[in-house]
Order: structure tokens, then C-alpha cells, then sequence
């Protein structure tokens, strides 16, 4: 392996809750809210559960090929070369695109709210920086990055939602279900495929993971952490500002954050409350990102992923400024997003655990030869 | 690792170096922010205004000069706060017009008090409203007010005593007379645009107004003066159909206004004695429920209304020390607030305003039968039957117990 970073499922759990919240946390409310107005909670939790329902898919996959990545597994199911092409197709267009949308959202967001004057490149280009450090330090260090920050953004969670408590409002969900579940389960697919679907891409760093069997488990709370996340911010926004004027806001959890006032003297701390979307963007990016990277690096079966870094990250940036025109964009993309998400991280992991299964136990002995002399192998 | 070794040839302290001053030379372009914006560039707002002025709006902003706000300066000539004010076809045009004006540009984060005039009000707010909730800079922790029978740029141009910049004044005025006196209506940006988006509830604003001489205001020795010529006056709560001002609450009708729509924290009624005088009670805490029902077809409210309260000053002959002579209080009470809510509702029905927000009580517990009437709604609520239920307990009576009335010789 490329990297010989081994992280706890502990840090499994935080990383997917972190990657979970990401940048969804900004977007999510208004998107349940515009469909679902005041039932976006029930879309939420409708979510989550189709979300772990797909988990079982992912354990199978990485268990057959254990010690084995999906970009090195997908040359196994598919043969060398067709595998190599579907792997890159499949990072270019999954983690990679994701981690242009990933970096956007946080461009947007600050030119946006914070600093509408300044260029968008500029939030890019630092922001990214501090990304391309932790990748080139490694798994490890991310994780425990992730791992020593988490409290923290808890802490701050656990405060947002109890300063702004006061403010709730139980007449804004009501009336439940006034639509009927059609509005529910609609506004419920895309947000099943961001972020839930997106964590097909922990598929590429199950081997790195110390108790392979403990593996499911570790993903299974990361989701429902991650998910409970979401859920209660969803729920905040509708219960203290009505399902219409969330559904109205580009970034309902920022607003939140600007309506905390307790006692005349704690409030305006809505800057330090967009620190917990600095953190769980930070290590969704990073995350994706490294994926990326390491994906390409064992795609092309090269030596070395670190010199990747910098050049992809010129591409990245790139890629973010060119990837939306302008805001509006971003409600359209919604439904596209989601087929996409479904294609690549539902149907893709499917036909690959399905074409494995045909070739049989030929396959998987091969599998299990090539995975031996992968470790017999120096790795630089 | 070949690829660094090509470098490391170089030297790796050469290219450390270059990699150092690299990030200098980044430091002074990308450092901060573009947006950076230093305390003495800023104009900062406290009040905003906007009047209808022909085809245009009329936009004033009400600035703090901060250096005569400052407390340990020695007072001098100049006034606290400025007012600019431009005109322009939008609200976003004018305020950026009046940079031709004002020597700094304005900053709006910071703004207290947002004042619509009374001719824009009538003639509807939603386009000047929209400015307000896109723009960054502001919050929505600024409270909305109607300038009755004014413009906004009057309102604002005002000096108030006691309190240096009037838009704070307004401003905690407001706050001041929404907890202890009840007629008023708090209102900031979101909940205003959530009552004129919904289909159940008409919007309100609390109208403002000058008290005296309005000329005086605009001077000086408005604030000089012990007794000042002219205050700044909230006055009733006008009631809007969409979003055009139709008509105005009177303060007993603001004050069922505030008991049914649980937004009275605390104020004081009064009621006749039965030998002359009169008795006045604190609210010290109440908490009105509104359900909405259907039967036989017809929609239908149910008010809720439960009040503590206080003896807060007895001007007549009662004995306090009988427990019967306070349930008799109660049901006097009871009766003034029924009255004050029955008012208000009749108010609202004769300008056909559904303020209280009876539609979205029935829409919340039958969501089907409201789709059928909602588009019917104005009318509907004109005969809409509303049950009022009052419960007044009196719980304490101040530091005495019976007046002293008792023993005065008639």
C-alpha cells in the first residue's frame, strides 16, 4: 500500500460522522424544507434509515476483498484494464467532483455571508493549502486530527442547539404529513444521496482499518451520528424560523446562528458557531481528497501519491471556480446530483459485488494471491 | 522519493528559503480580507427609513457620529447622530446613491430601528422588504415600526432626551413597553415576512408617532429643555391586509390583540369598584391558547386566556382581608380582558385582517378542510364564531393588605 497509515474504528466513526455533516449541514435544511416544508424532519429520518439500509452492500464489498482498496479490487472484478478505466472514471467523477463541490460550498458560503468582497480563488487557494498538508502527511494524521477535534465540534453543536432552544416554536411542524408522503419521500432521495450515498468512498480506506470486522460497526455510528446531526439541525431551523423562510434562506443553519440571543449579551456569535462547518468541511475535503489522490496514485500504479498533490490541487481549484456559474446552479443540481451519487455509489458497488459473484471463487483466489504479493511488495 | 531527491541536489535550504519568502510576499496580498473595513471608515447605522416619494423611495439612514456618543468627551454643539437620505428607484439604488452624500460608507449591522412611512405602508411594503432580508450586513435583530400619519424621515430626524441616538431609543422603548405594558408589537424582519407569506395570519406593526410639537423635535431644545416639547411616541398597532396598511388598533384594542396572541408578558388593568373608585391589577404572567376546529362544516377559534396577576393599587373602600372579594375581582377582570380581546377581534373583522392568526390554528388541526377555504379566507374570518375563555387569579396584593380607604371618613 501506498500508505501504511492504520486508524481505529474509533476514528472510522468520527471520520464518517464529520464526513456526514460536511457541507450538508449549510445546504440540507432549506433543500427538506423547500419540498417537505414542515415534515423535512420526517425526510430526515426517512434518510438516514435508507442510508444505513445500503451499509450491508458496502461491508460485503470491502469484506471479499479484504486488505484490498476499491480502486485495486475493481482490477480484480473487472480484469487489469478495465478496472483501471472504470477506477479512474469512477474517482474523477466521486470523490474528486465531490471535493470540488465540497470546496465551493465553503467559497461560496464565505463570499457569500462573510466576505463578499473578496475573491472566491482566494478562500479557495488557502483553504486548500491546509488541505494538500494534511494529505501529504498521511491518514494518520488526518484521523487524529479528526479525532482530537471532534469534542470540539460537538461542544459547539451541543451549544448552537441549546442557545437557540429558546426560540422554539412547536405550532411551525405542524400540521405533520399535511401533503402526505409523497413530498416527504420526494424531498428524501437527494438528501439519501448526499451525503448518505457518498460514503461509498470509505470503501477506499477500509484496509487501513485495525479490527476489519469491526468495520461495519464503526460505519453504522458514523452515519447515525452524522445523521442525528443533520436531523436536529433541520429540525431547529423549521422549529424556530417556520419551514418557509428556511426554505427561503441559501444557508438556514448560518441565519440560525444569527438569531442566538440569550440575555442581550450572548449573541452576534454566529461567526463562531460557522467554525463547526470549518471543521466538518475541512475533513470532508480532506478526506475526499486524499481519496482522490491515493486512488489515481494506485490506479496508475504508481510509487509514490505526494508529488499527486500539488498538481491536482491546480486542477481542483479549477475545477471548483468552473464547476457553477452561479447560485442558482446549486437547486438545480440537487436532483442530478442525487442520480448521479445513486449511480455511482449505489448501482456501481452492486455490479461490482454482483459481477464478483458471478466469476465466483475464481476470482476471489485470485484476489487473495494478488493481495499476498501485494504485501510481499516494497512499497517505495 | 527520486522526484525530491532532484531537488534536494539544489539544495534544500535554498528552496526553504524561497518557499519563506514566498509566503511573505503571499502574506501581504492574501492576508485579511478583502472585505476588511476599519471602525473609522464606517458610517454605522442605527435607524433606517423608507417613505414613498412619488415614483421613487426615499431612503434615510440615521448615523452615529461616534465621537460624539463617547461619554467622557464634554458635550459640544454637534448633534449625536446624522441623518442622510437619498432618493432612488429601488432601495438598494438609493442607499448606494448616498454615497454622494456621506463621507463614509454605511454599514448596516449594527441597525436598531427600521421605520416604514405611513404612505408606503398604505401602499404596500413587500418590494422595499426584500433588500432588507438579501443583503449580508443586516441581521434581523432590528425592530419594524409605521410612522402613523408621518414620514419615516421625520421620525428620524428627531431628538429624544435621555437617550443620545434616538434609533436606540426606539428601540428600547419598544422593548420597554412590549414587556410591562403590553400594546405594542415587537416585531423584527423574519417574523414580519413569515405573517405576510402565510395564509392564516395577517402581518402588524406597532406605530410610531410624535407627541407634541413635531418642529421642536427636529431642534436642539428638544433635549435641552427639562420638560421637552416633543417626544417620540409608540401609539397602537396597525393592522395590514397583505401587505398594505389598512387600519390602526386603538390601545385597549392592542391590548386584546396582545392577550390572544400570547404575546402580553405584563400590564396593568384596571376595573370600577362597586362603591366608586377604581382597582388596577398587574399582569405578572399570562399565556393565551388558540385552537382552531371545524364543526358542521364551519370553522371555528377557541381562545384560552389565563392570567396572574397582582393588586397593584386599590383607590376605593374593598376588604382585601375576604377571600370573597377577591373571586369577585377575578370575575370583574375576567370580563374587562374578554371585552378588550372581543374588541380587538371585532376591529379586525371590520377591516378584514385576520391578524391573530386564527387561519393558520385551523389549517394546523384540519389541513384538508383549510386548502378548501383558504383562498376564501378573508371572508370566512368576518364570520368566523371565536370562543374567548378568560381565567384570571389574583395572587398577591403588594406590601398592605385592605386600603387605607377603609378608614377614611366619608
Amino acid at each position: 500500500m501506498l500508505d501504511k497509515g492504520k486508524i481505529s474504528t474509533r476514528q472510522l466513526t468520527i471520520i464518517v460522522a464529520l464526513f456526514m455533516v460536511g457541507s450538508s449541514i449549510l445546504i440540507i435544511p432549506s433543500y427538506l424544507a423547500t419540498y417537505a416544508s414542515q415534515d423535512a424532519w420526517i425526510s430526515a429520518l426517512l434518510s438516514i434509515a435508507t442510508g444505513l439500509a445500503v451499509l450491508p452492500l458496502y461491508i460485503a464489498l470491502g469484506n471479499k476483498y479484504p486488505g484490498k482498496t476499491l480502486a485495486q479490487f475493481m482490477e480484480d472484478i473487472l480484469g487489469m484494464w478495465l478496472g483501471k478505466a472504470v477506477s479512474l472514471f469512477f474517482l474523477a467523477a466521486f470523490p474528486f467532483t465531490m471535493a470540488a463541490f465540497s470546496l465551493r460550498n465553503i467559497g461560496d458560503f464565505m463570499t457569500t455571508q462573510i466576505m463578499p468582497d473578496t475573491p472566491i480563488q482566494a478562500i479557495h487557494i488557502i483553504f486548500l493549502i491546509v488541505v494538500i498538508i494534511g494529505v501529504r502527511l498521511g491518514l494518520e494524521p488526518i484521523m487524529r486530527a479528526a479525532e482530537i477535534i471532534f469534542p470540539w465540534f460537538i461542544l459547539l453543536f451541543v451549544c448552537f442547539v441549546i442557545f437557540i432552544s429558546p426560540q422554539i416554536k412547536w405550532e411551525n411542524i405542524l400540521p405533520v404529513l399535511e401533503g402526505g408522503m409523497k413530498p416527504v419521500i420526494g424531498a428524501g432521495v437527494p438528501f439519501t444521496a448526499f451525503p448518505f450515498m457518498e460514503t461509498a468512498v470509505f470503501l477506499m480506506i477500509f484496509p487501513h482499518v485495525n479490527r476489519p470486522d469491526r468495520v461495519g460497526r464503526a460505519l453504522f455510528w458514523g452515519i447515525v451520528i452524522g445523521g442525528a446531526v443533520l436531523f436536529i439541525i433541520t429540525m431547529m431551523s423549521v422549529l424556530v424560523m417556520g419551514p418557509d423562510t428556511t426554505a427561503r434562506l441559501i444557508y438556514p443553519s448560518y441565519a440560525l446562528a444569527k438569531k442566538i440571543s440569550i440575555g442581550n449579551f450572548l449573541e452576534r456569535i454566529e461567526g463562531l458557531m460557522a467554525i463547526i462547518w470549518f471543521f466538518t468541511i475541512y475533513f470532508k475535503l480532506t478526506l475526499l481528497y486524499y481519496i482522490s489522490v491515493i486512488g489515481f496514485a494506485q490506479s496508475l500504479s504508481l510509487k509514490e501519491y505526494r508529488f499527486l498533490t500539488i498538481p491536482l490541487g491546480i486542477i481542483l481549484i479549477v475545477y471548483s471556480i468552473l464547476i457553477s456559474p452561479n447560485t442558482s446552479f446549486w437547486f438545480e443540481m440537487y436532483t442530478t446530483w442525487a442520480l448521479h451519487a445513486i449511480t455511482l455509489g449505489l448501482v456501481l458497488p452492486a455490479l461490482l459485488l454482483a459481477v464478483a459473484a458471478i466469476r465466483g471463487k475464481g476470482a476471489a483466489k485470485a484476489a487473495a494471491t494478488s493481495a499476498s504479493e501485494e504485501q510481499t511488495q516494497p512499497d517505495t | 522519493m527520486k522526484h525530491f531527491r532532484v531537488i534536494g541536489r539544489k539544495g534544500v535550504g535554498a528552496v526553504k528559503r524561497k518557499a519563506a519568502l514566498l509566503i511573505c510576499v503571499l502574506l501581504v496580498f492574501i492576508a485579511g480580507c478583502w472585505s476588511r473595513r476599519e471602525l473609522n471608515d464606517l458610517a454605522i447605522a442605527v435607524g433606517f427609513g423608507i417613505d414613498r416619494s412619488g415614483e421613487q423611495y426615499e431612503v434615510s439612514v440615521q448615523v452615529v457620529d461616534p465621537g460624539e456618543v463617547a461619554t467622557k468627551r464634554p458635550g459640544s454643539q454637534r448633534s449625536p447622530v446624522t441623518m442622510y437620505h437619498a432618493k432612488g428607484k429601488t432601495v438598494f439604488e438609493a442607499i448606494r446613491r448616498m454615497t454622494t452624500v456621506t463621507p463614509r460608507k454605511v454599514y448596516f449591522s449594527q441597525l436598531r430601528m427600521f421605520i416604514i412611512g405611513d404612505e408606503l405602508a398604505r401602499e404596500g411594503i413587500r418590494e422595499g422588504l426584500d433588500f432588507l432580508s438579501r443583503d449580508h450586513e443586516l441581521r434581523t435583530d432590528f425592530y419594524i415600526a409605521v410612522a402613523k400619519d408621518l414620514t419615516a424621515k421625520e421620525i428620524l430626524s428627531f431628538y429624544t432626551p435621555l437617550e443620545k441616538i434616538p434609533a436606540s431609543k426606539m428601540h428600547n422603548s419598544l422593548d420597554v413597553s412590549d414587556k410591562s405594558w403590553g400594546p405594542t408589537a415587537a416585531m423584527k424582519l423574519d417574523e414580519l415576512i413569515k405573517d405576510l407569506v402565510s395564509d392564516g395570519k395577517e402581518a402588524v406593526l406597532t406605530g410610531i408617532t410624535i407627541l407634541g410639537d413635531p418642529e421642536e423635535g427636529t431642534k436642539r431644545k428638544n433635549v435641552q429643555m427639562i420638560d421637552s416639547p416633543a417626544f417620540l411616541k409608540y401609539s397602537g398597532i396597525g393592522v395590514f391586509q397583505e401587505d398594505k396598511l389598512v387600519g390602526w388598533l386603538n390601545e385597549r384594542e392592542s391590548k386584546g390583540y396582545s392577550n390572544i396572541t400570547d404575546t402580553l408578558k405584563s400590564t396593568i388593568i384596571n376595573a370600577p369598584c362597586p362603591e366608586g373608585g377604581r382597582v388596577g391589577i398587574e399582569v405578572i404572567h399570562s399565556k393565551s391558547k388558540m385552537k382552531g376546529k371545524v364543526r358542521n362544516g364551519k370553522p371555528e377559534a377557541e381562545v384560552e386566556i389565563r392570567t396572574e396577576a397582582n393588586i397593584g393599587e386599590v383607590e376605593c373602600k374593598l376588604d382585601l382581608t375576604k377571600e370573597k372579594t377577591i373571586n369577585r375581582l377575578e370575575q370583574e377582570f375576567e370580563k374587562i380582558i374578554q371585552q378588550n380581546a372581543e374588541q380587538a377581534i371585532k376591529k379586525a373583522k371590520s377591516l378584514e385582517a385576520d391578524i391573530f392568526g386564527f387561519g393558520e390554528a385551523i389549517h394546523r388541526s384540519n389541513p384538508r378542510y383549510w386548502n378548501t377555504i383558504k383562498n376564501d379566507w378573508r371572508r370566512q374570518f368576518v364570520d368566523l364564531p371565536v370562543h374567548i375563555k378568560v381565567d384570571v387569579k389574583i395572587r398577591h396584593m403588594g406590601t398592605v393588605s385592605s386600603p387605607f380607604f377603609n378608614q377614611l371618613k366619608e
